[in-house]
C-alpha cells in the first residue's frame, strides 16, 4: 500500500500489497487486502466475521501460503513455508485459542520453541526475568499453565512472543474472553511493547479499546481494505459504517414483514443468570414475535439461550412456557415446544455418523415412529425429502451424511430438524456465521414465515444487519447483561455496532433504555 | 449414491469381519480335510465352537451397546465372576431361580455404580471399570473366602444343569426362523423395490441369513443340537439387534454415542442411555455368570478373570468404534465365533497352545488396522 502520511519516509516492518486467498474447495477469502505495519506503532484490524481477519493472521503466522499478492518483510519480499519459518524471522502471532501445553509450567511453554538445549536451562531462566521485567509483568516462572487464568495465559503467550525476539506482533483477540482487570493488564503491555519499538497487530471487536488503544486502523470487509486511518483522526461511527457497509439488498425486502405479534405470551423468564456469564435477565416472548439479540462472542448471549432452554445446568432463575415452568432439562423444553440451533454447527448439533434423514428426526424422533417406539423408515424419509424441499437444502439424497455437505446446507439441516414438532419457541444461535449469502437468505426467510405462523423466535447473530432484517425487538448484550433494548424500525446497524462495542456515555444519553428490560 | 452405498457396504471395512470368518472357516476346512485331522466341517466341532463362543457372545453384545455409547466396561469379567457365585452360593438354600434373580439383580447395581460415577462425577469410563474390575474380583473372594464354592443341594444342582446343559435339536427351528426371516424381509424387499424406496442392507442380510439357516438345517439333519446357552445368546442378540435396529431407543443410543451434546440438544434424555448402557452390560455379564456357575454347579474365585478383553476383542473385530456411535452386535457375535474358530483351529490342527496368543493378538491389531485405514480413506475421499 501507499505510504501513510502518518508514517512519513518511515520504512514498514511489513507490508503487504493486494493479498488473495483462494481455498481449494473454491471459497474466496481475501480479495486483496492491502495493509501496512510499522515499528513502534499499533495498528488495529477490523472486520464483521466473515470478513476475512483470521484469513489475513493465518497468512501472517504462515497457517497457510497466499494464493496472490505480495509480502514484504523489513524491506524483502518473503513467502514463509512455516509458522516455525515466520517466528525466527520475527512475526510472532498469538492466536485466539491459545496454543500453550496446560502441563507444562510457564517457563517451560515459554521457550517450548527452542529445539536443543536441556529442559532445565539456568539461562532460560535468566531471559525469562529479563523479558517479564521488560514487559513490566510478572510471574511465577514454576506455575503450571493449567492452573492460571485465561488472562495470564494470554500474557504468558505475549512472554512467548518475545523470548524468540519478535519484533512484529500479530493479537487475534487477546482481549475476547478477559475480565475487565485482565484487558488492562494486556494494553499496559501493548503500550509498552509499541514504546519500545515493537511493531503490534491488534485485531478486536470491541471499538472503544480499538479508538483507545491504537495508532492506526485497518477494516477489512468482503476480503478487502475497505477503509486506513489513523485512530486519533477518524470517529467512531465512520468505522463502525466501514465494518458494516452497505446492508445487503437481498435481505432488505424482509424489513417489510411485521405485524406477526400475537397477544399470548409463549415465554417468560425471569431473574435468569449463569456463573458461565450471564446476569439477572428479565424477558417476555409473545407468540409471532421475533426478538433479535445482538451481542459479541462472548457478551453473554449463548449463556441467556442456553439457560432459557435448560441445557445449562448451573444457571438459575426462572423459565415459563406456555404456562408450564421448567427445570433444566433440555429434553423437557423440547416436550414443552422450545427448539434450539446451538452456535457450533459441528461440536452441538450434528450427529457425525447420521445421515441427513437421521439428523433430520432426531429431536421428534417419537412423532415419526409407530407408537412412539418403532422408527419408519417412510416416514423419516418424507420428512427429509420435505426439509430439504422447504429449505432448499442442495444434495444427491437424504441418504447423503451431513458431514458431506458443505457448511450452509450442513446448517439448514440444524435448522430444518425442528420444522416437524409444533415448536412455540424456536432459539437460533448464531445461525448464519460462515455460510453463504443465498442460505442465509432462505434461513432469515424462514425465520419471518414461521413467525407469521405463529412461532416466536430468539435470534442471535454477530451480523447486525440480519438481525435487523428480521426482529421486531432487538436486545443488545454486552458483559453478561443487556444493555439496551431498541424496536428494529427505531435502529440502524451503526447504532447497534456501538451499543454492543463499547458505547460512549453521549450516546447512551442519547438514546435512553426502554422499558420491559431490567438488569439486576 | 446406492451404488457408492453398497460399495461401502461390502466393502472391508464394513463386512471384513464376515470374510475374515468366511475365509478361516474354508481353510481349517480344506486343511483338516487333507491333513487327515479330524474334519473341521462335522456338526460337533461347529456346534463345540457355538457353545464355547456363547458366553463371550452374549457378554460381546452387551459391550457393544455400552461402546456405542461413547463408554468402556472392563468390569464385565469380575461381574461375571460376581453372578456366578451368588447363584452357585444362594441356589442351594434359596433355590435356583431365586438365587439367579438375585444374582441378576447384584450384577446390575453393580452397573449402576459404573454409570453413576462415569455420568456424576466425570470420571472417565475406562479408569472407573478398570477400578470396578479390581474392586468386584476383591469381592468374589471375600464372597467364597478364596476357595471354590460348590452348590450345597443336589435338587438345586439338577435345576443349574437343566438349565445350562443338554443339547436342544434346534432342525425345526432353525427351518421355522429360516423361513420366518426369508418371509418377512422378503416381503419387505419386494415392497421396497415396487415402491422404488431405498432398501436397508439389513434386509437382504436377513434373507441371507434365513437362508444359511435352512442350509444349515439340511446339512445337520434331525440330530442337529446345540447347547441351551447358544439358544440364549441368539434370542438375545436377536433382541438388542431388534431394538438397536428398529426402535426409538436404537437410534437415540447411536446418537448418544456419535454427538452426545448435539444429542442432548435435541431433547435425547443422554444421561440415562449412557447409565442404561452400563446396567445392561453388568446385567448381561451377571447373567453369562449365572451360565458359567451352572454349567459345574461350581465356581472357584479367578473364574473368568481375563474374559473382559476377549469380550472387548470379539465387539472390535466386529468393527465396533471406541468412540462411539458406531457398531453392530451382530458383527460383534461374528467376531466372537472368530476368535473361537481360531482356537479351535488350533486344537484340532494341533499347533499347540503356545502361537495361539500371538495370532490372535495378530488379527486384532489387523482388524482394527483395517477399521481405522478404511475409515480415514473414506473421510479424505469425502474432503
Amino acid at each position: 500500500m501507499s505510504q501513510s502520511p502518518h508514517h512519513k519516509g518511515e520504512q514498514p516492518l511489513l507490508s503487504l500489497t493486494g493479498i488473495q486467498k483462494t481455498f481449494p474447495n473454491g471459497t474466496v477469502a481475501l480479495r486483496g487486502v492491502d495493509f501496512a505495519a510499522y515499528a513502534g506503532s499499533v495498528h488495529g484490524l477490523l472486520g464483521a466475521n466473515g470478513a476475512g481477519k483470521s484469513t489475513l493472521i493465518k497468512i501472517l503466522s504462515a497457517t497457510y501460503p497466499a494464493t496472490g499478492g505480495k509480502q514484504v518483510w523489513k524491506g524483502q519480499e518473503v513467502a514463509f513455508n512455516s509458522p516455525l519459518e515466520a517466528n525466527k524471522s520475527g512475526i510472532a502471532t498469538i492466536h485466539q485459542n491459545i496454543p500453550l501445553v496446560p502441563t507444562l509450567s510457564v517457563l517451560e511453554n515459554v521457550f517450548l520453541w527452542k529445539e536443543r538445549g536441556w529442559r532445565r536451562d539456568p539461562s532460560d531462566q535468566i531471559r525469562f526475568a529479563e523479558i517479564c521485567d521488560e514487559v513490566g509483568y510478572h510471574i511465577n516462572p514454576n506455575d503450571l499453565v493449567n492452573d492460571l487464568s485465561i488472562g495470564a495465559r494470554q500474557m504468558v503467550c505475549i512472554l512467548q512472543a518475545l523470548s524468540y525476539g519478535a519484533d512484529l506482533i500479530v493479537m487475534d483477540e487477546p482481549t475476547a474472553s478477559l475480565a475487565k482487570e485482565e484487558r488492562e493488564i494486556v494494553y499496559s503491555t501493548v503500550r509498552k511493547l509499541a514504546g519500545q519499538g515493537k511493531g503490534i497487530i491488534f485485531v478486536s471487536h470491541f471499538l472503544d479499546e480499538i479508538v483507545a488503544l491504537t495508532d492506526e486502523v485497518t477494516v477489512l470487509r468482503d476480503g478487502k481494505t475497505v477503509m486506513y486511518a489513523v485512530t486519533a483522526e477518524v470517529a467512531e461511527a465512520d468505522i463502525a459504517n466501514a465494518i458494516a457497509g452497505r446492508t445487503v439488498g437481498t435481505l432488505e425486502h424482509l424489513r417489510n414483514v411485521r405485524g406477526t405479534i400475537r397477544d399470548e405470551v409463549v415465554l417468560e423468564c425471569t431473574d435468569i443468570a449463569s456463573p458461565e456469564g450471564l446476569l439477572p435477565t428479565n424477558l417476555t416472548l409473545r407468540a409471532g414475535e421475533v426478538v433479535g439479540i445482538a451481542g459479541l462472542l462472548g457478551s453473554g448471549r449463548s449463556e441467556l439461550v442456553h439457560a432459557i432452554f435448560g441445557s445449562d445446568k448451573h444457571a438459575s432463575g426462572k423459565v415459563v412456557m406456555n404456562g408450564q415452568t421448567m427445570g433444566r432439562s433440555p429434553s423437557q423444553s423440547v416436550k414443552a415446544g422450545m427448539a434450539l440451533v446451538p452456535e457450533d454447527r459441528d461440536q452441538q448439533a450434528i450427529v457425525p455418523v447420521f445421515e441427513i434423514w437421521k439428523n433430520n428426526s432426531l429431536p421428534y424422533l417419537d412423532k415419526t415412529a409407530k407408537h412412539g417406539i418403532f422408527l419408519q423408515r417412510d416416514v423419516e424419509m418424507e420428512w427429509a425429502e420435505r426439509a430439504i424441499e422447504t429449505l432448499k437444502i442442495k444434495t444427491d439424497s437424504a441418504e447423503t451424511f451431513v458431514t458431506e455437505l458443505s457448511g450452509g446446507n450442513a446448517q439448514k439441516v440444524t435448522v430444518s430438524r425442528w420444522l416437524f414438532g409444533d415448536a412455540k419457541l424456536i432459539i437460533l444461535d448464531e445461525p448464519t456465521a460462515g455460510i453463504d449469502v443465498g442460505a442465509k437468505a432462505d434461513i432469515l426467510a424462514l425465520v419471518r414465515k414461521l413467525a407469521a405462523d405463529g412461532v416466536a423466535i430468539i435470534i442471535i447473530s454477530s451480523e447486525f444487519e440480519e438481525i435487523l432484517a428480521v426482529s421486531d425487538r432487538i436486545l443488545v448484550m454486552r458483559d453478561g447483561a443487556v444493555v439496551a433494548e431498541r424496536d428494529s424500525k427505531d435502529v440502524d446497524d451503526q447504532t447497534l455496532i456501538l451499543l454492543a462495542s463499547g458505547i460512549s456515555a453521549t450516546d447512551m444519553a442519547k438514546a435512553p433504555q426502554k422499558e420491559g428490560i431490567q438488569n439486576a | 449414491m446406492l451404488k457408492s452405498d453398497w460399495k461401502r457396504h461390502f466393502g472391508l471395512r464394513e463386512a471384513g469381519v464376515y470374510y475374515a470368518l468366511i475365509l478361516l472357516m474354508i481353510t481349517l476346512g480344506v486343511v483338516t480335510s487333507l491333513s487327515g485331522r479330524p474334519p473341521y466341517f462335522s456338526p460337533v466341532n461347529i456346534t463345540n465352537i457355538l457353545y464355547q463362543s456363547s458366553m463371550i457372545a452374549l457378554m460381546g453384545v452387551a459391550m457393544t451397546v455400552v461402546l456405542i455409547t461413547g463408554n468402556f466396561d472392563l468390569s464385565v469379567g469380575s461381574v461375571a465372576a460376581l453372578g456366578a457365585a451368588i447363584s452357585v452360593a444362594l441356589a442351594g438354600p434359596m433355590g435356583f431361580g431365586a438365587a439367579a434373580i438375585i444374582a441378576l439383580v447384584a450384577c446390575g447395581m453393580v452397573g449402576a455404580l459404573n454409570g453413576a460415577i462415569v455420568q456424576l462425577l466425570g470420571i472417565n469410563a475406562f479408569i472407573v471399570t478398570l477400578g470396578t474390575l479390581t474392586g468386584i474380583r476383591g469381592l468374589v473372594l471375600i464372597l467364597t473366602n478364596g476357595r471354590s464354592l460348590i452348590v450345597s443341594t443336589p435338587e438345586a444342582k439338577a435345576q443349574m444343569v437343566a438349565f445350562e446343559g443338554g443339547r436342544v435339536p434346534i432342525q425345526m427351528l432353525l427351518i421355522v426362523a429360516g423361513i420366518l426371516l426369508i418371509v418377512w424381509f422378503g416381503v419387505r424387499l419386494l415392497r421396497a423395490r415396487r415402491t422404488g424406496t431405498h432398501v436397508d442392507v439389513g434386509v437382504p442380510g436377513a434373507i441371507v441369513a434365513g437362508a444359511a439357516m435352512l442350509l444349515t438345517a439340511f446339512w445337520g439333519g434331525a440330530e442337529l443340537g446345540v447347547a441351551k446357552p447358544v439358544i440364549y445368546t441368539a434370542i438375545y442378540t436377536a433382541i438388542v439387534w431388534g431394538v438397536l435396529s428398529y426402535t426409538t431407543i436404537g437410534r437415540r443410543v447411536y446418537a448418544t454415542g456419535g454427538n452426545p451434546i448435539a444429542a442432548r440438544l435435541s431433547g435425547v434424555n443422554v444421561g440415562v442411555y449412557k447409565m442404561a448402557g452400563f446396567v445392561l452390560s453388568s446385567a448381561t455379564a451377571g447373567f453369562a455368570g449365572i451360565l458359567f456357575g451352572s454349567r459345574l454347579g461350581a465356581v472357584n474365585p479367578t473364574a473368568l478373570q481375563g474374559a473382559e478383553l476377549t469380550v472387548i476383542a470379539a465387539a472390535i473385530l466386529g468393527g465396533t468404534s471406541l468412540f462411539g456411535g458406531a457398531g453392530s452386535v451382530i458383527k460383534t457375535l461374528v467376531g466372537a465365533l472368530l476368535l473361537f474358530t481360531l482356537t479351535n483351529g488350533f486344537n484340532i490342527l494341533n499347533l499347540g497352545a503356545n502361537y495361539q496368543g500371538v495370532i490372535e493378538g495378530t488379527v486384532v491389531v489387523a482388524a482394527a488396522a483395517i477399521y481405522t485405514v478404511g475409515g480415514s480413506r473414506r473421510k479424505k475421499a469425502m474432503a
